[in-house]
């Protein structure tokens, strides 16, 4: 009886050539705004932009989660050829910035640029001020997120390895850890992907402990509800980050974040200029709120965006 | 795969602890290897799976939590988003919209969402997505309640 109708499903599945391969369902339970897809016409398009990401993933294997620190003559000879504009824009920049520091290019740049430039901040200044500051921001996520309903040990792990890196990058301990060392942990998988996910939790748990103030951007963006984006554009692995999660992270830790644009475009006036955004923590307290003036706002972390990516400034 | 192991084994404590919590799912553990878990779980109340008893495969990889488990159905099911043949189940979260928040007793409670909303436009059992798709849902939940009978309920006397 079983296999008879087995026969008759597979009978009737050739006669409809549209059977989308097993990665490319979009089934959803969180709602169908952000990655459901409508139908074949959209099944057919969302393969092709899936292969394009597989064949850019691919190429992206190669390149480390953290590369090494490059002048940054090394992006003006990326653009040799390019857009006068962008090679116009770099020479401004070298007037500020002496190196640069690429990342991978797989979803999680922007966490993963942040997680270097921090850490990497506390191993050069041996600030215990700010990783007692910033611990004390952690503890409050924790909260956060348990009142969030969000069951502790599937958290837990991720909270404890960023923990435990803060800790090494303090020098006197028993489990200090060298420059090298932690250039090693930020491309070692097992490291680097653990605190990039911390990274997304506590950016989630901001994102809905204030989802009044989120809400509006996050329409902007897609149909999801705050919730629903949190669970498909925040917490998967891989997900991009915008202004939304930028601001969200900024805020939870306390960290501020300097962004420079780097894109083709230019001001009516004639002049090129380079624009960046500061991303200043609206709550707890940041590290330099003390003297409260933007003049004197110097940002420990500062990215390169380039559309679709993140990498690491280091200003002169 | 230490990490891995040391997150099953949190889920174990848990699953043992909240038995009771949910008696529609029933999560076990492989004797003899922790990366192996079978579930039962009940067919959700007014659909056509209601009534039957469904098994369920899990075969978690070693980069569990960051990589999402495998979840097949052992007992056949007639529904659009599970293969026929292979019990795969399309589902987002056990895909690109995996995140470590999921839990194996959670990814259950997602499966019982999805036997009681089908989608039949992203289609894994295409004769069950073309039914709901031309309108016939009494014909889906007919082929759906007749393979609950066949396959998903206990066996009486």
């Amino acid at each position: 009886m079983q296999n008879q109708e087995e026969q008759v499903a597979d009978g009737k599945r050739a006669a409809f050539e549209f059977e989308p391969k097993g990665e490319d369902c979009s089934s959803s339970i969180l709602g169908n705004s952000i990655l459901h897809s409508d139908g074949v016409g959209a099944d057919l398009t969302q393969q092709q932009q899936h292969e394009e990401e597989l064949a850019i993933s691919s190429l992206q294997q190669n390149v480390p989660f953290v590369g090494d620190k490059e002048p940054l003559s090394a992006l003006a000879a990326e653009y040799q050829s390019g857009s006068p504009i962008l090679i116009e824009k770099i020479k401004i920049l070298s007037d500020q910035y002496a190196a640069i520091r690429r990342t991978r290019g797989d979803g999680n740049c922007f966490f993963r640029g942040f997680m270097f430039s921090y850490l990497e901040h506390i191993l050069l200044t041996q600030d215990r001020l700010e990783v007692d500051r910033v611990k004390n921001n952690v503890e409050d996520c924790r909260k956060m997120l348990q009142s969030l309903g969000y069951v502790e040990f599937t958290f837990e792990d991720f909270f404890s390895l960023f923990l435990e890196q803060l800790d090494c990058v303090i020098e006197g301990n028993e489990s200090s850890i060298s420059y090298d060392e932690l250039l090693n942990r930020s491309r070692d998988q097992s490291v680097s992907d653990y605190v990039v996910m911390f990274f997304r939790f506590v950016t989630s748990g901001e994102i809905q402990k204030r989802s009044e103030f989120f809400e509006p951007f996050i329409l902007g963006l897609t149909n999801a509800t705050v919730e629903q984006f949190c669970k498909s554009a925040v917490e998967p692995m891989g997900e991009e980050s915008d202004h939304v999660q930028i601001t969200a992270l900024s805020d939870a830790l306390g960290v501020p974040i300097r962004v420079v644009y780097l894109d083709r475009s230019s001001c009516d006036t004639g002049g090129i200029s380079v624009n960046h955004h500061d991303f200043i923590p609206a709550t707890g307290n940041p590290p330099n709120a003390a003297d409260g003036s933007s003049e004197t706002f110097n940002p420990f972390i500062t990215l390169l965006y380039r559309p679709g990516h993140y990498d690491i400034l280091y200003p002169k | 795969m230490q990490a891995s192991r040391a997150r099953l084994f949190k889920e174990y404590k848990e699953v043992q602890r909240e038995k009771s919590a949910d008696p529609d799912i029933q999560l076990v553990c492989d004797d003899s290897n922790i990366f192996k878990w079978t579930a039962l779980i009940k067919g959700p109340s007014e659909t056509p799976y209601e009534g039957g008893v469904f098994q369920l495969a899990f075969s978690v990889p070693e980069q569990y939590p960051l990589q999402p488990p495998q979840v097949r159905f052992l007992t056949k099911i007639f529904h659009p988003n599970v293969h026929f043949k292979t019990g795969e189940i399309c589902l987002d979260i056990l895909k690109n919209a995996w995140s470590p928040a999921w839990t194996l007793q959670s990814v259950c409670r997602a499966i019982i969402a999805l036997m009681a909303h089908p989608e039949p436009d992203s289609p894994l059992n295409c004769d069950s997505g073309n039914l709901l798709r031309s309108g016939d849902v009494r014909g889906y939940q007919s082929m759906a309640r007749m393979y609950t009978r066949l396959a998903a309920s206990p066996k009486k006397g």
